[in-house]
């Protein structure tokens, strides 16, 4: 099974036979990229610390900038110049860019909302900025990015006016035509619309439909993971994969915690990406598959064992719990250290998602690796009620 | 421990090299050399990982207590070694007291005690509780505690205090060094200290020559306290006392240097016989965003100024590397307007590519060193270095007048404005 474009291929290696889940190939211009993939967050053309060769050594083959942050530093001057983030900031592989209107509405109060765009006031200086779909995709078109994102109208998702909700899905529709037209390099560039509609079924259904018969390479879910509980977000991953069909890449947006990670590959989605990694690294936790250390707390300070002892990232190569007790929060060098083992441990469990969907053993796998974090016993419903909707009975 | 000279140039300068580090047999440090400084027994900014990238070869690193103390809890449980903890395993450890980037405050002295400032306040510290402490680190170097954070510019009195506190703490020191079945291994360094009056400060010399079967080095302190006023105390007067004190010692001895100190102080210091530097001065660097750009090679005429500093908005655009040929890994891979905008945005990258560059070209500066020595043009060397370091300290100097005239102007313009307004508000 293969869709192929000069900009995105996208081969659908194996399909799990009980769940929606999947493995693949997406062929990007810069990296090919085999799914189900994380995606880091390096918001402003730096993944917090992190060098390039230490990204490529943890196996990230694509990573995501935030196009507010780099539109307004260094600046789209500064980025042409250099001839696009890749070249800017040393990046080899794929990249992948959000449209900028998340950002506006979730850090800027003054935004406001109209047919033409978003309009918002500069932190920087006050001025007046409108933010339209064709000025997202100019400045997304000047960083470069394999993967950017249209313009979508962003209501927080546990609004609940039906109205306002049915106006930003429709407006999304409308937006994604004018940025398919403002786009000059679709040669090298992929734009992915996004399935909108928050919580209300009706209108999710709807918005993915029309994205179905646009001409377009991949798709992206959001309006989720925004507040609304696990048992309001999953049916909506669901329908929406439902929805969409399979041959060409889901992407579902902010999602990265590990369970959330294995329900929703389970649910049939290819692409993630979320700060949660690297931000918790900042402040001394580290991931495990029996969950969150937090290695600030006493008890680790005469504690000699590595973060995990079936880990082989270079920090749990290196570094005894003990050690990163003493500089966790402190120093610099721990957020490196964390964030290179979370993020180790999170292209582990997605290359472990691969190889157990090409083996045929992904749902025996979910199995043993919700058993291994809920060891208590006590396993969320939505974990059992969304694993069920596709065939596994925990 | 061995410490053998290779050759001694046309001065004092000297090439040599330190081996048989009981815990690292194979390991060698060749000198004059800078360590790297660490900060909670880490190199700033840098995992072992990224280390590992920079230097190839085994590294000597500098931890100082004042900001590695907390570390005595886990090391107690792990009963290894420093190096092991720290994830350094392969690098020859060297322990002190303070570290050379903080101010140390003036007084707060207490008989037999000296204060050590770390991250959670001040901890007083004497030579047993220093000994201790050192039985759980188990450096492979250790300078003895020492009354060292003294300027040039302090008196007699101080100066006398600080000698005679540093020769008892260097006496008990000296005592449980032998008794130790691990640290007898390693090499104690004993501190000069009451520099500022040298006649106190040959007094400390001689006490320290007192224990020759026992002490491997001498480091030259009492020269800072970590202010930039001592700092910038005049390389005129440095240079004397470089070579005064080398003077009052025997060659044989391991002779390290304590500060932050410039590359044309430094290049001073290994003419007249000085070993090994403490590697605060690419770490101060880094932290406010300043790269290093010496230029090594004496034939070649000087373009730019040796100090970059990328917080600048001038390197906005700037898609050259730090330093043209440099081979380090931010050189090779990154730009100045790259870095620029890790600064501007506060970036913690910024610090590692920093680090990265600033403590390759530092070690270079070293490297460059030695081989002059070695074919005898270290002189040459020395006066190409200090002329770049003097060209740059006289343009921020230029800079700095320039800034400060406008300021003055605009401020009796206001002074103006208010005198004359003040009728008309009245």
């Amino acid at each position: 099974m293969a869709f192929k474009t000069p900009s995105l291929s996208f081969f659908v290696q194996a399909e799990c036979k009980t769940t929606r889940a999947r493995s693949g190939v997406m062929k990007l211009p810069h990296y090919s990229v085999k799914t189900p993939v994380f995606m880091p967050v390096g918001t402003q053309g730096t993944m917090k610390g992190l060098l390039p060769e230490q990204l490529e050594d943890l196996d990230c083959e694509i990573i995501l900038g935030n196009t507010y942050h780099l539109g307004n530093r260094p600046g789209t001057d500064v980025l042409e110049k250099a001839g696009g983030l890749h070249k800017f900031m040393s990046w080899k592989r794929a990249l992948l860019t959000d449209s900028g209107g998340f950002q506006m509405v979730s850090l800027l109060k003054l935004a406001e909302i109209t047919e033409e765009g978003v309009k918002f006031k500069s932190p920087y200086d006050n001025s007046e900025i409108m933010l339209t779909p064709e000025k997202s995709i100019e400045i997304q078109n000047c960083i470069g990015a394999d993967i950017i994102m249209q313009l979508d109208d962003v209501v927080q998702t546990t609004y609940q006016d039906y109205n306002r909700i049915k106006e930003a899905t429709e407006r999304t529709s409308r937006w994604l035509d004018r940025c398919l037209k403002a786009h000059k390099r679709p040669s090298e560039q992929n734009i992915f619309p996004i399935v909108q509609g928050l919580l209300n079924g009706e209108l999710r259904e709807k918005s993915a439909r029309e994205h179905m018969t646009k001409n377009v390479n991949g798709f992206a879910i959001g309006g989720l993971s925004g507040g609304e509980s696990k048992d309001e977000f999953w049916p909506m991953v669901h329908l929406s994969t439902g929805v969409l069909d399979k041959y060409r890449p889901r992407y579902l947006m902010g999602v990265g915690m590990a369970i959330d990670l294995v329900v929703c590959v389970a649910l049939g989605v290819d692409m993630f990406d979320c700060v949660f990694p690297t931000r918790t690294a900042r402040f001394g936790c580290a991931l495990t598959s029996k969950g969150q250390l937090n290695l600030k707390q006493k008890k680790y300070s005469m504690d000699l064992n590595p973060i995990d002892k079936d880990c082989n990232c270079s920090t749990c190569k290196t570094y005894t719990r003990a050690y990163l007790h003493c500089i966790v929060t402190m120093e610099t060098v721990a957020c490196h250290l964390l964030s290179v083992h979370n993020i180790a441990f999170q292209m582990r469990l997605m290359q472990k998602m691969r190889e157990n969907i090409e083996n045929g053993t992904f749902p025996e796998f979910v199995h043993n690796f919700v058993n291994e974090l809920y060891s208590n016993g006590n396993i969320p419903c939505w974990v059992i009620n969304s694993l069920k909707s596709v065939g596994i009975h925990i | 421990m061995r410490f053998a000279i290779r050759h001694t140039g046309c001065n004092a300068e000297r090439v040599g090299i330190l081996t048989g580090f009981t815990r690292l047999p194979n390991a060698s440090i060749e000198t004059p050399s800078a360590a790297l400084l660490t900060q909670s027994g880490s190199v700033a900014h840098l995992t072992a990982e990224v280390l590992a990238k920079v230097f190839s070869n085994p590294q000597l690193v500098w931890v100082p207590l004042s900001n590695s103390a907390h570390l005595e809890t886990g090391l107690k449980a792990q009963g290894e070694s420093l190096a092991k903890f720290i994830g350094l395993s392969e690098s020859v450890t060297c322990a002190t007291l303070h570290c050379m980037n903080d101010i140390t405050p003036p007084g707060h002295f207490e008989v037999d005690m000296v204060p050590v400032w770390t991250k959670h306040g001040k901890k007083m510290i004497n030579a047993e509780r220093y000994m201790e402490l050192m039985e759980v680190f188990k450096p492979d170097i250790l300078l003895a505690i020492a009354d060292s954070r003294t300027t040039l510019t302090d008196g007699l009195k101080r100066n006398t205090k600080a000698v005679d506190r540093t020769c008892n703490m260097l006496n008990i020191c000296v005592k449980k060094y032998k008794a130790s079945n691990y640290l007898k291994n390693s090499l104690l360094v004993g501190v000069i200290a009451g520099t500022g009056t040298m006649s106190k400060c040959k007094n400390c010399i001689q006490n320290i020559l007192t224990y020759r079967e026992a002490i491997g080095g001498v480091a030259l302190a009492g020269l800072t306290d970590g202010t930039e006023e001592s700092l910038n105390i005049g390389i005129d007067k440095l240079e004397d006392i470089f070579k005064d004190i080398n003077k009052a010692l025997p060659n044989d001895l391991v002779k390290f240097i304590d500060g932050c100190w410039s590359p044309d102080v430094v290049v001073t210091a290994i003419q007249y016989g000085w070993d090994i530097f403490d590697g605060s001065y690419p770490a101060k660097l880094t932290n406010a965003g300043h790269a290093l750009a010496l230029n090594f090679d004496v034939n070649q005429a000087t373009t730019e100024l040796c100090l970059l500093d990328l917080n600048d908005a001038k390197y906005k655009e700037d898609f050259r590397p730090v330093l043209e040929g440099c081979q380090c890994l931010s050189c090779k891979k990154h730009t100045r307007a790259y870095i620029c905008h890790l600064l501007n945005t506060r970036e913690m990258l910024a610090s590692v590519l920093l680090s990265i560059h600033n403590l390759h070209h530092f070690d270079q500066m070293f490297v460059h060193a030695r081989n002059n020595i070695a074919s005898n043009t270290f002189v040459i060397y020395k006066n190409h270095i200090v002329n770049q370091y003097m060209e740059y300290k006289q343009m921020q100097d230029k800079a700095k007048e320039n800034v400060e005239k406008p300021e003055s102007e605009s401020e009796q313009a206001k002074k103006k404005i208010c005198v004359s307004n003040e009728p008309v508000e009245a």
